[in-house]
Parts: structure tokens; sequence; C-alpha cells
């Protein structure tokens, strides 16, 4: 199975590797616009979370994983922050709080998690792994393959 | 795709309007919160954000839009003219699109 696969260091800069890694990695299976926009937007908001919250904003390492499967497209993030699973965030006060909230933030996470078809989270290794899982139409004449980038 | 924001001031009316383009994401809102805050110097009744050509909008984006309601404070109306599918459904996703007024460019 092959791969594609890039590390990154989390700075203002990385919205932009992020980017330029769906991107061909979307464009490689012909997924739709708004899928790939959601998967986008999905992985720049769990790199940037990792960078202000895992990484305190210090520059840190993260690795993206992408792969193809007959009917999906999937992407791993991979960090060597402290433990997070981006499941257990409650975007709930955030929501209901309304733009008069004194704070601006909270909304990155529900964005992520709320457009994609599937996420998945472990720790293993003392690292975090979340992949983002977009469904596509069954592809009967495609083989497994693994994209990556550190 | 790489962020510009130009800012038209009209003062008769109160009216500030900035054109976006490109990708508003994490690494662009500061320019855009510098903008808003450079318009809040002055009264202004209305804000209006160009969108046709913003192609991306992260949650940083968001933020700014958040910014610019309470930089500016409830008695200025925010019109998004002309945005694209998925940013107005990020917008939608978060519930912000209650605090802005939407528009087809044909309605401005």
């Amino acid at each position: 199975m092959g791969a594609d696969r890039v590390t990154l260091l989390t700075c203002a800069a990385a919205g932009r590797r992020v980017a330029e890694f769906v991107s061909s990695l979307a464009g490689q299976v012909g997924l739709a616009e708004g899928p790939a926009y959601r998967l986008r937007l999905a992985a720049d908001e769990i790199v940037t979370n990792i960078g202000v919250h895992g990484y305190h904003g210090r520059p840190g390492p993260v690795e993206l994983v992408g792969g193809v499967e007959p009917d999906a497209v999937w992407l791993s993030i991979i960090d060597e922050a402290p433990a997070f699973d981006p499941t257990t965030h409650d975007p709930g006060p955030r929501l209901a709080a309304g733009p008069s909230h004194a704070g601006e933030g909270g909304f990155g996470l529900f964005l992520a998690l709320r457009g994609l078809d599937d996420f998945r989270y472990r720790r293993t290794g003392g690292r975090n792994e979340n992949t983002l899982i977009m469904r596509r139409p069954v592809d009967t004449t495609a083989r497994p393959r693994r994209t990556e980038t550190s | 795709m790489a962020f510009q924001a130009r800012m038209y001031t009209d003062s008769e009316t109160a009216t500030v309007t900035i054109r976006l383009v490109g990708d508003l994401d994490s690494g662009s809102a500061g320019r855009l919160n510098e903008l808003i805050a450079e318009a809040s110097r002055e009264p202004v009744r209305r804000l209006v954000l160009l969108m046709d050509r913003l192609s991306y909008l992260s949650s940083a984006g968001l933020r700014c839009l958040v910014y610019a309601h309470q930089k500016l404070g409830p008695g200025t109306d925010i019109v998004l003219v002309g945005t694209r599918a998925e940013v107005a459904d990020t917008i939608r996703l978060t519930g912000l699109d209650h605090s802005v007024i939407m528009q087809d460019p044909a309605d401005v």
C-alpha cells in the first residue's frame, strides 16, 4: 500500500502546507469540492488546535499521512503533544454564547468534527493520532494507497 | 490562495466596505482585525464585507466576525455579500449568521 506523508512544524504557515497536502490528496482521487473543502477545514483546525493548545504556541512537529481506500479518503494527523482526544471537547457553551461572548475562540474543533464523515482518535507510542475520514463513491478499479508528509 | 483585504470608507453614510480575497485563516486573520480596528476609530453604521472572492474561511476567520461585532457594537450592521456556499455553511454551522446580514450581490 503506497502512502503520502509530510512532517511540518506548527506555526502561522502550517495552514498553507496543510492546504497543499489536502489539495493533493483530494485531487488524486477526484474528491468533490465540498468534501475536499471540509477535509481541509478539519485538518487546518486540528493542526491549529495542536499548535495553540498542545504545544502552547511553540513550534512542534506534526506528521500528516494520507491514504485512499476504495470507498474513502483518510488523513492522519500525528503529534507529540500531551494526550488530547478532540471528541471530548464540548462546543455547546461556546455555540450558545453567541458573538457577545467575551472570548472569540472555541469554534475550531466543532467545525472540524462536524464536517467529517468519520473521525478516530488514539494515543499510541506517546503520540496523538487523529484520523479524518471522508467517504466517497466506491471505485472498484482503485487500489488502496497511502500518502505521507513529515 | 494569498489573502488580500482592501477597505473603503464612505464617511457620509458611515459605511465601511472591505473586499476580501483568498484564504482567511489563522495566518491572515490578523490583517482583517487590523482593518476592523482602524474602521472602529470613527462611528460605523454599516460594515460591508464583499465575500465573493473569499475562497476559504477557518475558525480564525470566524473570530474576525466576532471581533467586528464586539469592536463596532450592536448598533452596526455587519453585511456579508456574495458569500460562497462552503464559506456560508461554515458561518451557519456556528450560528453566526444570526448576528450578520447575508446578502446576494443582486440585493445590494
